[in-house]
């Protein structure tokens, strides 16, 4: 049967001891993330998905919409679910519907980060108040785990909805037409800011901070501190689920070292975005018919 | 000399590439299967390799699941331990291996290791059949000396895939040239004094004097399995790790 594994106590203290020398098993500093990589798909009709991959940790997000009504005490607002579920895929120990704490904890914060941080305007996916919206899905699936899934999830996360193109509409007083994407143009999705998410794992009584930590240094931890900000600093939640106490000028530190994470996260995220929209830009669908140039033909000129 | 032939599962090996053996038998090694009367055929994806002298054939399998067979050096982690056993696992995705509490070199009930969970031992795999569970021991049963065998202190645990494992195995041939292709430890051990045990479960314990040393071991056993560097690519990999230590 697949068990969780644990580290053995040699890993364990051998990682420790490391650690203090100020030293990581792929030699990275103690405050440096492993390369990450954001891919889209390469179908120019696909919009909303990526894949991320933070060193060998991988996570696919899909952003999917439809219309629904909206609840009946949120009449203008729209509906934005995020979905996350751990499958086997990820590594051993882990099972499909087996209540999990990894789970629920990596659902509350994405909750968090970017429903209740109102990342995402549900404002603007309603349509006809109480009667028609938009409900925008989020679905993420970790596919490998190395440790950071958090991080990376956040990241697959925002990235999509900043990638995604809802369908555009018209209302005609009661009348509501949604337009296929061939028919117009679907638009992109308001976004009020961008969260990531920042992990800090720590050692030690609180004494070694560590960013991004691997799989097996987020075993041998003795906590770790979750914290979601934009690039402006502005902090959406700080997670510190039980653990060794830490004190307040360390999380200070934490959250300053964080925000330097998060803007390297943003950079990322739109760099990846600008090269995908210029690659997607490349002759445009109505670029043969909108030019005035008329083919020309070459003759010889007659006499 | 033919290009390596690259198989997959139920494909069948074509008359010209096997062997003429002197006896009159051919042996097949893992990864192949007959059908009589004639018929060879793959059992698994892999690249065919013959040895004409011996009159053998099997399958390179350059995947990441390892699968118990009797003899195998592995390094096991204890999970948990019971009356008689100790509870091992070789790999996270398979069920335990049994390790006898009195499968060591010149125990008895009152003088036997105390292992703990989340310990490591340096075993070989006494029994491995489909149906039953792998059994492995510290010692070898039949001169009842340790060899090498026994509880792994210290150091530290890098993962590597099998097969990579089963080439630092594979030793040299006659002219000292390595038989698998990996020349990384032999190198390091000229400037470095360090222990090493490799488990063919894809898993290599490095003991050193320092952390450092060991970090920068682990670093070029990755960078070997997973970048699939050739002898000269290890060798310059291990000069300039060398001189930043």
């Amino acid at each position: 049967m697949p068990h969780a594994t644990r580290p053995s106590t040699n890993e364990s203290n051998f990682l420790l001891s490391a650690l203090r020398e100020n030293l990581r098993l792929d030699s990275r500093a103690l405050d440096q993330y492993r390369p990450i990589s954001l891919q889209f798909p390469s179908d120019p009709d696909v919009h909303g998905q990526t894949d991320v991959r933070i060193g060998k940790t991988r996570v696919i997000c899909n952003i999917s919409c439809e219309v629904i009504t909206p609840y009946p005490d949120r009449k203008f607002d729209g509906v934005f679910t995020i979905n996350c579920e751990l499958s086997p895929l990820m590594g051993a120990g882990v099972e499909v519907g087996r209540p999990d704490q990894t789970e629920a904890l990596i659902s509350r914060i994405l909750d968090k980060s970017i429903r209740r941080s109102n990342a995402l305007d549900t404002e603007s996916l309603c349509i006809i108040a109480g009667q028609k919206c938009f409900h925008v899905r989020a679905d993420l699936h970790v596919l490998d785990d190395d440790g950071g899934i958090l991080d990376a999830c956040c990241l697959a996360l925002v990235a999509a909805l900043q990638h995604f193109r809802r369908p555009d509409y018209e209302v005609n007083g009661e009348q509501v037409t949604v337009f296929d994407p061939r028919e117009r143009e679907p638009v992109k999705l308001t976004l009020q800011h961008q969260p990531f998410c920042a992990t800090t794992s720590y050692y030690d009584a609180g004494t070694i901070m560590v960013q991004d930590a691997t799989l097996l240094e987020e075993q041998c931890r003795e906590g770790e501190i979750v914290v979601s900000m934009n690039r402006h600093g502005e902090v959406c939640q700080i997670a510190k689920y039980g653990g060794v106490p830490v004190d307040a000028l360390g999380v200070l530190s934490v959250v300053k070292q964080s925000w330097e994470k998060v803007k390297m996260m943003d950079a990322v995220v739109r760099e990846a975005l600008f090269k995908d929209e210029r690659e997607r830009d490349k002759g445009g669908r109505m670029k043969a018919e909108l030019s005035a140039e008329n083919e020309r033909v070459m003759e010889r000129p007659v006499g | 000399m033919a290009a390596a032939m690259v198989l997959l599962p139920g494909e069948n090996i074509p008359t010209e590439r096997l062997p003429k053996p002197k006896k009159g038998k051919l042996t097949l090694g893992p990864g192949l299967q007959h059908t009589p009367p004639s018929t060879i055929s793959a059992t698994t994806a892999g690249s065919l390799q013959v040895d004409h002298r011996k009159a053998a054939l099997w399958l390179e399998d350059a995947g990441g699941r390892y699968q118990p067979s009797v003899g195998d050096l592995v390094i096991a982690q204890i999970h948990h331990s019971s009356v008689e056993t100790y509870s091992c696992a070789l790999t996270p995705h398979t069920s335990f291996a049994i390790l006898g509490q009195l499968a060591f070199e010149g125990v008895s009930k009152k003088t036997r290791p105390q292992l703990k969970a989340a310990d490591i031992v340096y075993a070989r795999v006494s029994k491995a059949s489909k149906w039953e569970d792998v059994e492995i021991e510290c010692f070898n049963s039949a001169t009842g000396k340790a060899e090498g065998m026994g509880q792994l202190k210290g150091g530290m645990v890098f993962d590597v895939r099998p097969a990579f494992a089963r080439r630092l195995m594979m030793g040299t041939d006659k002219e000292g040239v390595s038989k698998g292709g990996v020349v990384l430890l032999e190198e390091v051990g000229g400037k470095v004094k360090f222990e090493v045990a490799v488990g063919r479960n894809g898993k290599v314990w490095v003991d050193s004097g320092s952390v450092r040393e060991t970090v920068m071991i682990g670093q070029l056993l990755r960078g070997a399995d997973e970048g699939g560097w050739d002898v000269e690519g290890q060798r310059k990999a291990v000069k300039k790790a060398l001189r930043d230590v």
